[in-house]
């Protein structure tokens, strides 16, 4: 009876208590999301990302869908950077750099707020990752790039 | 042009991503809530000390990882809400989870970006453990 009791308090409580937490961050998240989205913010973030591209030795056009993945997500993101390699506006060797950069890091908004919701500190964990992220980036792009020219050469 | 339909589609997202979240998150929380009133939750604690202790974390903190690498960080938060954990140990399995997650579903995807499995998987992996170990000495 005891522990039918504490199955109850601890289980359907608790569970509905994080869902709530969870709630309040996340249905004002996705309004912004789509706001954003009206009011074309991911052109200018885009544009910010332009130098990025340049530092991975990727083509200027890949920080779309680069912004797109690491503010949306990995399936936003993934399908934008596809439908570029196929239109031919993203290369091989970006197409490879972009991925690997959103293998590390994407959907960097909503994950982060959905652990801040069940108590992790959110400013910690974007400033790991993005910086994490970015390094293991460009030390690949400057391995990738060595290898293609060594290969050229032979 | 922001209308009232933009702020209808974000609140329906948010309604959509909450019940895709609230269906992996309640089983997941009521399964270990239910392990911690009996003994299984020590032996799995033992089991991953060794391990887990690397990262500054708990012996059971190791379902955490297991759940948001296989299924998704939906499971792994419902995971993180039914155990007791600090602020830093939170931080931590966030920080592991946001590099290596959802790996089933998610390396489909890079495949789709014919990028080799084997490549993003280690390079996740890796991340994962090389953060959780130098954010344990630092934090």
């Amino acid at each position: 009876m005891h522990y039918l009791q504490d199955f109850f308090n601890l289980g359907i409580l608790g569970s509905l208590k994080s869902i709530w937490g969870i709630a309040i961050i996340v249905i004002p998240l996705m309004i912004f999301m789509e706001i954003a989205k009206d009011i074309k913010l991911l052109d200018f973030i885009a544009k910010l990302f332009k130098p990025v591209t340049r530092l991975f030795r990727a083509q200027e056009n890949s920080a779309f869908p680069l912004a797109v993945g690491i503010i949306f997500g990995i399936s936003y993101g993934a399908g934008v950077l596809i439908k570029s390699s196929e239109e031919g506006d993203v290369d091989k060797q970006s197409l490879f750099i972009i991925s690997v950069f959103l293998a590390a890091c994407h959907a960097i908004v909503e994950d982060t707020l959905l652990f801040v919701a069940v108590g992790a500190q959110g400013l910690l964990i974007v400033l790991v990752r993005v910086l994490v992220a970015f390094v293991t980036t460009t030390i690949i792009s400057r391995l990738v790039s060595n290898h293609s020219i060594k290969r050229s050469n032979t | 042009m922001i209308t009232f339909d933009t702020f209808k589609r974000g609140f329906n997202n948010g309604l959509k991503t909450l019940w895709i979240l609230s269906r992996v998150l309640v089983p997941v929380y009521l399964v270990i809530t239910l392990i911690r009133l009996t003994p299984i939750i020590d032996w799995i604690a033992v089991l991953f000390k060794p391990l887990m202790f690397l990262f500054g974390l708990p012996g059971e903190a190791a379902i955490v990882l297991v759940l948001g690498n296989t299924l998704n960080i939906y499971a792994a938060l419902g995971a993180i809400a039914s155990l007791t954990l600090t602020i830093k140990q939170i931080t931590i399995l966030a920080v592991m989870l946001g590099f290596s997650h959802s790996l089933i579903v998610e390396t489909a995807i890079f495949k789709k970006l014919k990028v080799n499995a084997l490549i993003v998987v280690s390079l996740r992996m890796g991340l994962a453990l090389l953060s959780g170990l130098i954010l344990n000495i630092i934090l």
